[in-house]
C-alpha cells in the first residue's frame, strides 16, 4: 500500500487499556488557562517515568465551559484504576490550585466510575472550605490568598487506550521532522485524543527491557536507530536516515483510529520512505491498530 | 396532550389535602387507579380523588391539575417521581417532603411550600407565602436537598432551618430569610427583608437586591466567587430567573456570620459597578 509514494507497512500499532479522566480548566483569561494546562500536563509523557500520561485535548470557548470563561479540556491517563485519584490530586493540587483565577471541572460527568479529587484537596482549606451542590454536582470552595478555588468533588473515570502509534521513516532528519509536524498539526484538536509527548512527537522510541541491564524496563529501540544500522539487526530500509514516532492516546478505538488516519495521511510527504508502527507481536496490548485497515478507512 | 389530566369537577368549597394523590408511585397509574386514591376533605372526610377531579389521559409520567386549587393543601407533597404541573394557584405545603421528580405551579403557592423537601425540583411561577423550603412544625430540618425555584416573591422565613439544597427567588424575600439555617443556599434576585440569615451556621445567602446584614455578621472582602458563575448561569438558562451578565461577572461583598453561631455562613451582596 502506498500513499503519495510513501509505503505503508503491513503491520499494526499495539496499544494498551488505560484509565482516563477529563479535566476542564477555566480561568479569567486565555493566558492563565494556558499556564495552568501546561503545568498540569508537564512531565506526563509516559507512565514509564511519569506515572501518568496527559495532554491538552482542545481549547474550549467561553460558551462551552461551565462558568462561561475561557478553558481547555485535558485528558490524564494512568495504567491502574487506583492510580488516577492519586495523580489527579497531586497535579491539580500543585498546578491548578496554585494558578491564579483557575477553576477545575469534571469533563466526564456521566461516567459512573468516580474518583475523588476535590474531596481530597478540600483539606487544604484547613476547615474553612465549604461545598456547594449545583445542578446535582458537588463542588468544593477552597479559600486561597487570591480568593477562592473551585474544584469538582469527583471526576469521572473511563477506560481508554494508550500507546497508539506510528513511525515515520524518512530520508533525513529534516524531512522526518517536517512530516511529524504535519501529522501533529492534522491530529491536533481531534476529539478524544491527546499526544502526550513533546509537541506530539517522540524521537526516542523504546523496546521492552534491555539487553544490558535487568533493571531497565525500556531501552532504545535499536532496530530503528540509524546510527546502529551496522551493529544491530536493523529494521530500516537503506534510504532511511531518521525516524520519528507519533504516540496517540484516546478515549476509544475510533478516536485513536481517526487521529492515526489523519496523522499518517498528513505525514506522507516527499522524503518520507515509509510509515510503520510499534508492536510487541500482539502479545502485550489488546488493541491492535492495523495501518492498512486504518488507511483503507476500516479503522481498528 | 399526553399524560394524565385532572380537572376540578366543581370549585372547592373547603380545604382538601391532596398529599395522597401523588405520594405513592403514580407514574404508571391509569386514570381509574388514580381516581380511587383517597384524599382528605375538610367537609367530607376521606374521599376518592375521582370525586374531586375528572381524570383522563394516558400515563406517561406527567400529570396536569386544572382548576382553582387555592384551597388545596399539600399538592404534590411526597412526590418522588414524574412531573406534576398545576395550571393555577395552590394552597399551603405544596411539594412538602418532595424527594424526587418535578412539581411546577403556574400561579401562586401558599405557606410552607416545599417544606422538608429532600430532592427533585419545585418551580413556582408566582409568589409563595411564608416559610418556603423551611422545616415543618416540630421538625429540626427544613430542606435537605433539591431545588425550589420561585419566580415571584417569597414570604418570611424562606429557607428557615435548611440543611442542604437551593432556594432561588426571582423577586424579594421577607424577614428572617435563611433563619437558623444549618447549610444550603438561598438566592434572592430582589431585596431581602430584615434579620437576614439570622443564626445561620454554614448557609449562603446571595442577594442581588438590597440586604442589611445584622450586627452578628462581619464584613470580609469584595470577591468574585466562581461558583456563583455556575449557579447563576444555571438559574438563568434552566429556570429563567432574572440574572444578568452584570450579576454573573459581578463583584460581591462578603459578610461572614452568623457569629452568634459558628460564623461559617456567608452573605454575598452584589455590588453594582
Amino acid at each position: 500500500m502506498k500513499i503519495r509514494g510513501v509505503h505503508i507497512e503491513d503491520t499494526f500499532a499495539e496499544a494498551f487499556t488505560m484509565r482516563a479522566a477529563r479535566l476542564v480548566i477555566t480561568a479569567r483569561s486565555d493566558r492563565w488557562v494556558r499556564e495552568a494546562a501546561l503545568k498540569l500536563t508537564g512531565f506526563a509523557t509516559s507512565v514509564i517515568g511519569c506515572k501518568c500520561e496527559a495532554g491538552i485535548e482542545r481549547a474550549m470557548t467561553e460558551a462551552e465551559t461551565p462558568d462561561g470563561r475561557p478553558g481547555v479540556s485535558v485528558l490524564l491517563m494512568v495504567m491502574a484504576k487506583d492510580e488516577l485519584s492519586k495523580r489527579l490530586v497531586e497535579r491539580v493540587g500543585q498546578t491548578i490550585l496554585t494558578c491564579p483565577t483557575t477553576a477545575c471541572y469534571d469533563g466526564l460527568p456521566d461516567a459512573p466510575d468516580r474518583v475523588k479529587v476535590g474531596s481530597s484537596l478540600r483539606y487544604f482549606g484547613d476547615g474553612y472550605q465549604s461545598s456547594k451542590v449545583i445542578g446535582g454536582q458537588r463542588f468544593w470552595r477552597i479559600p486561597v490568598m487570591e480568593g477562592e478555588f473551585l474544584v469538582a468533588e469527583t471526576f469521572g473515570m473511563v477506560k481508554c487506550i494508550g500507546g497508539g502509534n506510528f513511525l515515520i521513516l524518512a530520508e533525513d532528519a529534516d524531512r522526518a521532522l517536517a512530516a511529524a509536524e504535519a501529522a501533529v498539526d492534522a491530529m491536533h484538536g481531534m476529539p478524544g485524543i491527546i499526544l502526550p509527548f513533546p509537541g506530539g512527537v517522540v524521537r526516542s522510541g523504546s523496546k521492552v527491557g534491555s539487553k544490558r541491564s535487568k533493571t531497565m524496563i525500556a531501552s532504545t529501540n535499536d532496530a530503528y536507530c540509524p546510527t546502529l544500522r551496522a551493529v544491530t539487526t536493523t529494521a530500516l530500509p537503506d534510504t532511511v536516515n531518521s525516524v520519528l514516532e507519533i504516540v496517540v492516546n484516546g478515549l476509544d478505538a475510533a478516536a485513536v483510529s481517526d487521529s492515526m488516519r489523519a496523522g499518517i495521511d498528513a505525514a506522507c510527504i516527499p522524503g518520507v520512505v515509509s510509515i510503520t508502527a510499534g508492536n510487541y507481536g500482539g502479545k502485550l496490548g489488546p488493541h491492535h491498530f492495523k495501518l492498512r485497515d486504518i488507511m483503507g478507512g476500516k479503522g481498528a | 396532550m399526553s399524560g394524565i389530566r385532572l380537572t376540578l369537577r366543581s370549585p372547592l368549597a373547603g380545604r382538601v389535602d391532596l398529599r395522597a394523590a401523588f405520594a405513592a408511585s403514580w407514574t404508571a397509574a391509569t386514570p381509574a387507579e388514580l381516581a380511587r386514591r383517597e384524599v382528605w376533605s375538610a367537609r367530607s372526610g376521606t374521599v376518592p380523588l375521582g370525586e374531586l377531579f375528572a381524570i383522563d389521559g394516558t400515563p406517561d409520567g406527567s400529570a396536569t391539575l386544572a382548576g382553582d386549587l387555592t384551597l388545596a393543601e399539600r399538592v404534590g407533597a411526597g412526590l418522588a417521581e414524574g412531573f406534576v404541573r398545576v395550571d393555577g394557584n395552590v394552597g399551603d405545603r405544596a411539594g412538602a417532603d418532595l424527594s424526587g421528580g418535578r412539581l411546577e405551579i403556574g400561579g401562586n403557592a401558599g405557606d410552607s411550600t416545599a417544606e422538608g423537601m429532600a430532592g427533585g425540583l419545585v418551580v413556582v411561577r408566582g409568589n409563595t407565602g411564608d416559610r418556603a423550603g423551611a422545616a415543618a412544625p416540630g421538625r429540626k430540618r427544613g430542606m435537605t436537598g433539591g431545588e425550589l425555584v420561585i419566580l415571584g416573591n417569597a414570604g418570611d422565613e424562606t429557607g428557615a432551618l435548611m440543611r442542604r439544597g437551593l432556594v432561588a427567588v426571582g423577586g424579594t424575600t421577607g424577614c428572617c430569610t435563611l433563619l437558623s439555617t444549618i447549610a444550603g443556599t438561598v438566592v434572592a434576585c430582589g431585596a431581602v427583608g430584615a434579620e437576614a440569615a439570622l443564626w445561620n451556621k454554614r448557609g449562603s445567602l446571595i442577594c442581588l437586591g438590597s440586604v442589611d446584614p445584622s450586627a452578628t455578621y462581619r464584613y470580609a472582602c469584595v470577591i468574585q466567587p466562581v461558583y456563583l458563575r455556575l449557579l447563576f448561569r444555571r438559574l438563568r438558562d434552566v429556570h429563567g430567573l432574572p440574572v444578568t451578565a452584570a450579576h454573573i461577572d459581578g463583584r460581591y461583598r462578603r459578610y461572614s456570620g452568623d457569629f452568634s453561631e459558628t460564623g461559617k455562613g456567608e452573605i454575598l451582596a452584589w455590588s453594582p459597578a
